[in-house]
This record gives structure tokens, C-alpha cells and sequence, in this order.
């Protein structure tokens, strides 16, 4: 599965960088890291503005592990 | 003998007569952000060209936002905000360089995305599209709503913030969006 780290990054860039990859990929499977809540919520509206569905959000070490989906 | 006159009137600075030709335009300083609020959408509804902004260095009384102005359209811009029930603390005259006030926004460029902040609210879009992706900051409580009408949308398409907000980060949203706006008609 692709993955997106964007640990340590201030907003907007984990959305930046899971939307690049989204368009990259087109369809299937993306993991995300972030270390916010923030980010959380902000990669959620991305994703679902653009058709993926956020298929799992899991804490992982200080933040968490999203997993957003298109088929 | 006249201080209920000068406290029943707000200030009005003199500049000075070095910088008196120069000063073409105006800063209205207000004691809180929503009173500057009320009196931009006065002044916008009535077609007068003004300008939210921050306060000069050298203005250290009033909130952190001021209008500035057309000098010349003073005094109806003063009638204009007094029918409004509204005071300025002070008019300044724009007359030298540390009573230049500053530019609000902050923008920052992704490549093939531009951010724009407006005090405490970012907003993203894609500069090819000009697709909203990203809504951020605040920490009112109409933030969620707000980003959720917008994302998604160009900035065409996008609701405009302050006729869906309620908020002084949906006032800061607007703010953004008209600059995001702005800049991609340049």
C-alpha cells in the first residue's frame, strides 16, 4: 500500500501531500501518517472531497494512521 | 471645559505638515474586531473602496484590525459609521512610513498550490483549478461547517464565508477568499 508520512508537517502540507498522491495513484489503497488531530480532520475533508473514503483512523506512536480508500 | 465635547468625539490626528500632501489615505482605528466588522460592511455597502488591515507600529491603541481609507472621502466615511452607531477611537492619517498599516495576509506557495492567511484562518487552493482543498485554523466552532462547504468547491463555485459564518474566523475566512480571489484575477 502507498504511504504518505507527513509527520512533523504544518498545515496545509499533509493535505498537500496525501492529495498529490491521491491523484497519483487514482484509485485503491493510501495510508497516511499525521501527528494532529488537525491533520486528521483536515486529510479526512480532503480525501472525501475528492471521492476516497477514510476507511480507518488509528492512534500510531504520537499520532495517527488513516487509511483512505477509491475503488 | 469642553471634555465632554473631546470624549463625546473620537480623535482625529493631525499629521505632520511634512507629510500632509502625502497622506492620501486614512486608518479608522476601533476599540474591538466586530465593530470593524460592522463598519467595513457599512462602508462596502455603500460602494466606499476600503481596506481591512493591520494596525501601523505606531498605533498601539484599538484591536488588531484598522480600516483604512480614501482621506478625502473623511467626512462622509465618518457620517457613515456614526448612523451606524460606531466610533472610532481614532483616524489617522496614513503620513509616514510607521503609520503604514499592515498587510494581513500571508501567502505561501506549494507549486501547484497557493495559501492564503488571513489572521488566524488559512485557506489552499490548487492554482490550476482553483479548487479549495484546504480550510484551516480558527478554533471557532463554525470552522468544521465552513471548511466542509468549501472544500471541494473553486473559488467560484465556494459559498462566500461571511454569508455562511458567524464567527471572527469566518470573518478572517472571508477575508482569505476574497484575496485568494484577488489573485487569480491579476
Amino acid at each position: 500500500m502507498a504511504l504518505v508520512d507527513a509527520r512533523g508537517l504544518s498545515c496545509p502540507q499533509p493535505v498537500l501531500l496525501a492529495l498529490g498522491e491521491m491523484k497519483k495513484l487514482g484509485k485503491g489503497s493510501l495510508e497516511i501518517l499525521v501527528d494532529t488531530d488537525t491533520s486528521v480532520e483536515n486529510v479526512t475533508r480532503a480525501a472525501e472531497s475528492q471521492g476516497w473514503n477514510v476507511k480507518e483512523v488509528q492512534p500510531e506512536g504520537v499520532g495517527y494512521r488513516l487509511i483512505v480508500e477509491k475503488t | 471645559m469642553f471634555g465632554w465635547l473631546k470624549r463625546g468625539t473620537s480623535r482625529r490626528e493631525e499629521p505632520p505638515a511634512a507629510g500632509a500632501a502625502a497622506a492620501e489615505r486614512g486608518i479608522l482605528v476601533f476599540e474591538n474586531t466586530s465593530e470593524v466588522i460592522r463598519a467595513e460592511q457599512r462602508l462596502r455597502d455603500s460602494g466606499r473602496q476600503v481596506r481591512v488591515m493591520g494596525p501601523p507600529p505606531e498605533i498601539r491603541t484599538g484591536c488588531d484590525l484598522v480600516i483604512e481609507f480614501p482621506l478625502i472621502e473623511e467626512l462622509a466615511v465618518r457620517r457613515l459609521i456614526e448612523e451606524a452607531g460606531l466610533r472610532p477611537l481614532r483616524v489617522v492619517p496614513v503620513s509616514g512610513p510607521l503609520l503604514q498599516p499592515v498587510d494581513l495576509f500571508q501567502v505561501k506557495d506549494f507549486g501547484e498550490f497557493l495559501m492564503v492567511r488571513a489572521a488566524n484562518m488559512k485557506l489552499t487552493f490548487e492554482k490550476q483549478t482553483r479548487c479549495i482543498v484546504n480550510v484551516s485554523g480558527g478554533g471557532c466552532p463554525d470552522v468544521p461547517y465552513l471548511a466542509r462547504e468549501l472544500i471541494g468547491k473553486t473559488l467560484e463555485e465556494a459559498p462566500e464565508p461571511r454569508r455562511i459564518g458567524h464567527t471572527l474566523c469566518g470573518y478572517a475566512l472571508q477575508l482569505a477568499f476574497e484575496e485568494c480571489r484577488r489573485r487569480c484575477s491579476l
